[in-house]
């Protein structure tokens, strides 16, 4: 390559890098919008053109988690959101491996089955749930909605618990076999200690999934179990008047989602692309 | 070893019992209903066979909302495709830098969906939101963001494509990464420029990452629920009813629980089949364009 284009090739990276921190700050604005105003007064919240530098004030961040009912709807959201994963995940784990273990002509049915469902709109099963609890009662309780959760979090378990097995070689099983152990002690003496972080980023994401679901928590939840985004949506949706504690609050909700997502960023890909990288 | 991998089936039991009892059932329960016109609020239930079915067919209101959901999504998948699959080209070629902008640039997905919705809403609130607040400090008259019905949809668009671009571009990033770099080495060494490099070598190699995000995200579109919601309702009027919406409207705010889940199952049919079309069509272009 010649000394002109290498210097060509170099300002590119410049100018696509200058575009990069433009387009990331952009598109970061209603984010940093929303930090701003959880921490603005009244008077420095509703100005044109807006305010950038004003004094800023925890007051809002104190109030909305003191005089609000956002500690009891974060109670109801971790009860919910650990209960699915407590059902969900040691389900799942087991399919998985075993879905990792048979022959790929049946386990590929399977995972196509699994991604299937996938498909299957939301409400299409919100409704046989909703009617089935105000059968049974069960409307506002949590049993209802950590059932309903597993269902949508269930067949995404599987699928990325799939990929860690697959990562941990046969022969550790084969070798467990031909010692005498049986399919159960060779899962949990040899294969599950090796499993442990697979199953701790699986956890993860079906947290973050059972915490930020809106649709069944809206329709299954009431006055005793509403979750966090149900809330807030109800308290930030209606009127700006109460603007800045608002905010607060989304903002309140926002931060232990960015702790996880540090924890988990180097798998977040793998999370979201289960299926693309690997097929 | 037969015996052992015969054992392997009973790890299936925990699992797909629950599928069963959470998943199967219900969907079940949903198809079954969908024959019945079923008013939860008086509990009265009579069986009328597809009558729930014809009734929606030829109803103005379902088509309505079958054309919003197909602009939004068509319209948001085209937004998030484009910008998603610039981002990740730019983030290969930076490679240095590539992490701290992706977890800048990720952000705004995981952030929960409600939440979100409301960032947005409070952006583009009338008059205070930061957009017109902005536009009126240079004397612009700005639109009514959520209030008309074609900028609602805009609105919404938009809306989707700043919560869901980067997962696109996460997916398309993580597969250029997984590029043998060889090829593309090769391409320049012949000379090839960067948009015929990007286009005989790079696209075809992506391809079926493109398949599995865009099909991803069109079936989402169709079944998404809380960004609209919080930030327009469906409205004004029914300008941003999708058919999630609608079922929403008819199932849980008019308790017409046999008309839902017939909608339900409608919607179903249409993403599978849009779902299959799409694979095929693609699937086909690109080995009909390779050749």
């Amino acid at each position: 390559m010649s000394a002109q284009s290498h210097l060509g090739r170099q300002r590119t990276t410049w100018l696509i890098f200058i575009g990069m921190c433009v387009f990331t700050f952009i598109n970061l604005t209603p984010l940093i919008w929303a930090v701003l105003t959880s921490l603005k007064d009244p008077r420095d919240a509703f100005t044109i053109p807006p305010t950038i530098i004003f004094e800023p004030t925890l007051k809002y961040h104190i109030q909305v988690w003191t005089e609000n009912d956002f500690v009891f709807y974060l109670m109801n959201s971790l009860i919910i959101s650990a209960g699915t994963v407590l059902i969900s995940v040691p389900a799942g784990s087991l399919a998985a491996y075993a879905l990792s273990r048979i022959p790929r002509r049946s386990s590929g049915p399977i995972l196509t089955a699994l991604f299937t469902i996938r498909m299957f709109p939301h409400m299409l099963l919100a409704i046989p749930f909703f009617v089935m609890g105000t059968f049974l009662n069960m409307i506002d309780t949590y049993p209802l909605l950590i059932l309903a959760l597993v269902a949508i979090n269930q067949p995404f378990t599987i699928w990325l618990m799939h990929g860690f097995f697959l990562e941990i070689p046969r022969d550790l099983d084969e070798a467990a076999a031909i010692d005498g152990c049986s399919n159960w002690q060779a899962f949990r003496i040899v294969i599950l200690p090796l499993a442990r972080p697979g199953m701790t980023v699986a956890a993860l994401f079906s947290l973050l999934l059972s915490y930020n679901e809106f649709l069944f928590a809206l329709v299954l939840t009431g006055t005793d179990t509403k979750t966090l985004p149900v809330a807030i949506a109800s308290f930030g949706g209606e009127d700006i008047s109460s603007w800045s504690l608002s905010a607060a609050g989304a903002i309140g909700i926002m931060l232990p989602i960015v702790v996880v997502m540090l924890l988990l960023q180097r798998h977040l890909v793998r999370g979201l692309t289960a299926g693309a990288v690997k097929g | 070893m037969a015996s052992w991998q015969r054992g392997l089936w009973l790890f299936f039991l925990p699992s797909f019992g629950l599928l069963a009892v959470v998943l199967l059932w219900p969907l079940g329960y949903a198809i079954f209903l969908s024959f019945f016109d079923y008013y939860l609020g008086s509990g009265e239930r009579t069986f009328v066979g597809f009558a729930n079915y014809i009734d929606l067919l030829t109803e103005a209101r379902l088509w309505n909302s079958m054309w919003t959901t197909i602009i939004i999504a068509f319209g948001s998948v085209a937004v998030e495709f484009v910008v998603g699959f610039a981002l990740a080209l730019a983030l290969y070629r930076l490679h240095s830098s590539a992490k701290i902008f992706s977890v800048l640039l990720f952000l705004p997905h995981i952030v929960t969906p409600v939440v979100a919705a409301l960032f947005l809403k409070w952006m583009l609130a009338s008059n205070w939101g930061f957009v017109d607040a902005t536009l009126l400090t240079f004397n612009i008259e700005p639109p009514d963001w959520l209030g008309s019905p074609v900028w609602a949809k805009v609105s919404v668009i938009l809306a989707d494509a700043w919560v869901f671009t980067p997962l696109v571009m996460m997916v398309l990033y993580a597969a250029l990464q997984g590029l043998d770099t060889t090829l593309i080495e090769a391409a320049q060494i012949d000379g090839a420029s960067s948009w015929n490099t990007l286009r005989h070598v790079i696209v075809p190699a992506l391809i079926p990452a493109i398949i599995f995000v865009i099909s991803i995200r069109l079936m989402d579109v169709f079944r998404f629920f809380d960004l609209i919601y919080v930030l327009t309702g469906g409205g004004p009027g029914t300008a941003t009813e999708t058919i999630t919406i609608y079922t929403y409207q008819l199932g849980f705010r008019m308790l017409e629980v046999g008309k839902a889940s017939a909608l339900g199952v409608i919607t179903l049919i249409v993403v599978a089949m849009l779902l299959l079309t799409i694979n095929r069509s693609l699937n086909k272009a690109y080995r009909g364009g390779d050749r």
